[in-house]
């Protein structure tokens, strides 16, 4: 029998440009206790249709046509509810775990109390002690211990966040669960123990799954079948081996292909080689003087030497789950924040101590790319002011038309047609435009380095292989050397040219990424690359089991700090403390 | 009970004083930049009042000496320092030689009973209606009119109680026009003294309510929006939880938190806030006495009342501080 019918449905959004049609025609069904995955870019209308069989569309959405059915015939007709009776179906029939773990809970509540405040809601009065037990039961049932329930959100971390609010999902044994994104804003090893927490859980109470994401690595190791959608269509559906094996749409093909792989096949035009540069001299272009940054009792980073010569450039990557230290070493080189310990030289002077026109020209000559693309430009402006204004700031432009030839020269460059992103305001551009922008922006003031802090984990999948070769580029056409910081292996392993692996502030492993990344040998770069998802069903992400060792395994390695040299790499030298 | 770290309350200890502390000297510094003699003015006046006035130089000297004004700066200060620790701001000029403490320990009483009333009306009223207007599930009704009644926020209070009085005072005569209390009572704690203060006091409460509660609406109206959107009252609502239970603990209990920082600063500034009210009701708050002493130039009492109201200032401000560790739990961290 089925849990979950969805019939001919179509959802729109009037708006004052006319009818958006944010979903059209969707039919599925979910038989009890099977995993769906809906697959797809933002703006796909994934959600939109999960939240449709939650009767909780955003406002001014509402549902054109077609049905949706719980629990088959004789069922709930769903669309057909007063409030009050969608009310009880909420949490009782369907489950929501939603994507922001991170707020999803009431920050002064404590957690025991918003476990409770569910059970209430839909059996009335319940004695404390059965409330206390029954918390205590689900929380045990995500692997939290029992305490949890009297702490407050803010003391939690992100997957303890998370799995809290898959024990709200599950207690009251809802027929279908409904999972937007549960893991997005969480790091690959947490990621793969809440995964395996929550298909655990779903499977004990036989519930239905609807896994929303766009990441096909987490599809493919969390859902039996797959629906993939694109511009509120269903283009295809099918199991997952079905449809990783064989997939007939040419989008789905596109999805599957745009999703980097360690060893597979690499994205980038490999061909061509950064040109010499020159006027480098001999001083390093960027040095770290045994640097260190120390926030009140934490140590951000450990002590840390390096030399970037700047004469081949190179891409230098950074990788490190959250709070690794890694967007601390960014700051630091950039001078946002000064070293506790050690100076950071470019050039040869010291970044923190450099005076007026000295510093002006550090401004131009290092370059960010930062990750929200969204809150990088001023809302009140057309995006060509933060072309122009630095432009004409640092003294670069000659002429007005020289201006607009410069923007559009770095437009082509990155890979945009200047006359369909100038003269707009960012709220007109989606996020690959922006972020396209802001790599176009750093390329006008020909910089020598560009730190790059993951510039694409917040755009879509199928753009981030794009953006990627743009900054590619800015090594190999425009020579200029790059650092980039992210928590994604994949691509730092096609990327770049040596990689440093940061654990809790410590250079954990340093060498090219063939071998740092393609054969790992300390246990912290081992760990973080069996935490990746595949997209490959041969691959198995191992159980519950595994993923909890592992996670112990992580507090280990933290008490012994060591650094695993590679290979070397010409023009970069590492030394750790 | 959840408790406080030490660090924290330390922390607002020192940081009431240095407040107090910094409050109390420029309250002393201003006044002597000043070009006006205050020994001058009574002199005026005493002069104003006889016709004239024999021997005056020696009269000022000896008006100088009461005052200590005679004295260097600097001991002037210290005494300055060591009197208002025991609230002894010295005496009257205007109604010499009355102490101004007693001048402010007569006055205070009307004033905190008449503000912190309506200003706790104001703020359960203000912040009520903000909410409203942003929840789903209000009536219709409720989301029309809130704005309309929006529009009382736009007249100064002056114009709003001299309109209350027309319309229920000179008009209707439901109300007195002025005045504390009735002519025809005793101050005392009885019935009809009690009766008498509610009446007199209701048109000038009413009169502060009206033009403020929209400052606690707009705010709580912004506020409410952005929890609104917050992915907590999302899940609460994907929890089948009922909407007047997330109405009150999820939305306005997150939203109130501000708004409660707020307060603290209304509740000092209400003594000066409302000083026109007093002065049209002829009501014998702080803020009268305060009026007529400017008008007066008597800086012994402006001094008084100006630290009077710093001292509340700082003390709720201290006071929402220790609160606020207990009704926002992510708080307790900070400084521990």
């Amino acid at each position: 029998m089925n849990v979950l019918d969805i019939t001919d449905l179509s959802i729109d959004f009037p708006t004052s440009k006319g009818v958006v049609h944010a979903v059209s025609h969707f039919s599925l069904s979910i038989p009890h206790g099977r995993r769906v995955g809906f697959i797809g870019e933002s703006g796909s209308g994934k959600t939109t249709t999960a939240l449709a069989a939650m009767r909780m569309l955003a406002s001014p959405g509402f549902v054109a046509g077609g049905d949706i059915k719980l629990n088959g015939v004789g069922g709930t007709d769903i669309l057909s509810l007063n409030e009050e009776e969608m009310r009880r179906v909420r949490l009782r029939k369907i489950s929501y775990i939603p994507q922001g773990a991170m707020n999803s809970l009431n920050p002064v509540m404590r957690i025991e109390n918003q476990i409770w405040d569910g059970i209430i809601a839909h059996e009335g009065h319940v004695e404390p002690s059965e409330l206390q037990r029954r918390s205590r039961e689900v929380l045990a049932g995500v692997g939290l211990e029992p305490h949890v329930g009297q702490l407050y959100p803010h003391e939690l971390s992100g997957g303890m966040k998370q799995r809290v609010c898959i024990a709200i999902g599950v207690c009251l044994q809802p027929d279908l669960i409904i999972a937007d994104e549960p893991t997005s804003a969480l790091d690959v090893i947490t990621q793969r123990h809440v995964m395996q927490t929550l298909r655990e859980v779903q499977d004990k109470i036989g519930a239905g799954l609807i896994l929303i994401g766009h990441d096909m690595g987490l599809m493919a190791q969390s859902v039996d079948d797959l629906a993939v959608m694109k511009l509120g269509e269903l283009v295809e559906f099918g199991t997952v081996k079905q449809i990783i094996e064989d997939p007939q749409h040419p989008y789905t093909k596109e999805l599957i292909s745009s999703v980097p792989l360690v060893g597979g096949e690499s994205f980038l035009d490999s061909t061509g080689s950064p040109p010499i540069q020159e006027d480098a001299g001999d001083v390093p272009l960027l040095e770290f003087q045994n640097v260190s940054r120390v926030y009140g009792s934490v140590t951000a980073l450990h002590p840390m030497s390096f030399k970037l010569d700047g004469k081949v450039p190179k891409i230098i990557s950074i990788v490190g789950q959250s709070g690794s230290g890694k967007s601390t070493m960014g700051g630091l080189m950039l001078g946002f924040n000064a070293p506790s310990t050690g100076q950071v030289l470019f050039k040869g002077q010291d970044i923190n101590a450099l005076s007026g026109d000295a510093a002006l020209t550090f401004r131009k000559e290092v370059q960010a790319v930062f990750q929200d693309p969204y809150a990088c430009f001023n809302p009140f402006y057309r995006v060509d002011h933060a072309l122009k204004f630095p432009f004409k700031r640092f003294g670069l432009a000659r002429d007005e038309a020289h201006v607009e030839q410069a923007m559009e020269e770095a437009c082509v460059a990155v890979g945009l047609d200047p006359s369909l992103v100038l003269r707009r305001y960012p709220h007109q551009l989606s996020g690959g435009q922006r972020q396209r922008l802001i790599v176009a922006r750093a390329l006008m003031l020909s910089p020598k380095l560009l730190i790059a802090d993951e510039p694409v984990s917040m755009v879509d999948a199928s753009l981030r292989a794009t953006i990627l070769k743009n900054i590619h580029d800015l090594k190999d056409k425009h020579g200029i050397s790059i650092l980039y910081i992210t928590h994604d292996l994949a691509t730092a392993y096609h990327v770049s040219d040596y990689v440093m692996v940061l654990y809790h502030g410590h250079v954990v492993e340093a060498g090219p990424p063939k071998e740092v990344i393609g054969n790992p040998q300390h246990a912290y770069t081992r760990l973080l690359i069996d935490s990746i998802p595949w997209p490959d069903l041969a691959r198995d992400w191992g159980s519950a089991e595994d993923a909890k060792r592992d996670l112990q395994k992580l507090g280990e390695i933290a008490d012994r700090p060591e650094t695993v040299f590679r290979g070397d790499v010409s023009g970069f030298a590492l030394q750790t403390a | 009970m959840p408790r406080i770290p030490a660090s924290y309350l330390i922390n607002r200890v020192i940081t009431l004083f240095l407040t107090v502390f910094i409050a109390a000297t420029l309250i002393w510094i201003i006044p002597r930049l000043s070009p006006i003699d205050p020994a001058d003015i009574m002199l005026g006046r005493m002069a104003a009042g006889a016709g004239s006035v024999e021997g005056s130089e020696d009269i000022l000297a000896q008006l100088r000496e009461n005052f200590g004004l005679d004295q260097p700066l600097i001991i002037q200060y210290f005494k300055y320092l060591g009197n208002i620790i025991t609230f002894d701001f010295g005496l009257s000029t205007a109604s010499f030689p009355t102490p101004v403490s007693a001048l402010v320990a007569e006055a205070l009483p009307w004033t905190i009973g008449l503000m912190l009333i309506s200003i706790i009306i104001t703020f359960i009223i203000g912040n009520l209606l903000g909410a409203l207007m942003v929840w789903d599930h209000s009536p219709n009704l409720v989301k029309v009119a809130i704005p309309a009644a929006m529009v009382f926020t736009s007249i100064p209070p002056i114009l709003s109680g001299l309109l209350l009085m027309w319309i229920f005072a000179a008009k209707l005569q439901w109300f007195p026009l002025t005045g504390s209390y009735g002519l025809n009572v005793e101050p005392g704690w009885d019935w009809d003294f009690m009766i008498s203060v509610l009446h007199h006091g209701f048109l000038p409460a009413l009169s502060i309510v009206v033009v403020t509660f929209g400052f606690w609406a707009l705010g709580m109206r912004g506020l409410m929006i952005t929890v609104q959107g917050e992915d907590y009252t999302k899940l609460a609502e994907a929890k089948g939880l009922r909407p007047r239970y997330i109405l009150y603990r999820y939305m306005i209990r997150n939203a109130i938190l501000p708004q409660i920082t707020a307060f603290a600063l209304k509740i000092g500034m209400l003594v000066a806030g409302q000083v026109l009210v007093e002065r049209i009701f002829a009501y014998n708050g702080v803020g009268k006495l305060l009026y007529d002493a400017i008008l007066d130039q008597d800086f012994p009492v402006i001094q008084g009342v100006s630290f009077v109201i710093i001292l509340m200032t700082a003390l709720a401000v201290f006071l929402v501080d220790l609160v606020y560790p207990l009704i926002d739990p992510r708080i307790r961290h900070e400084g521990a």
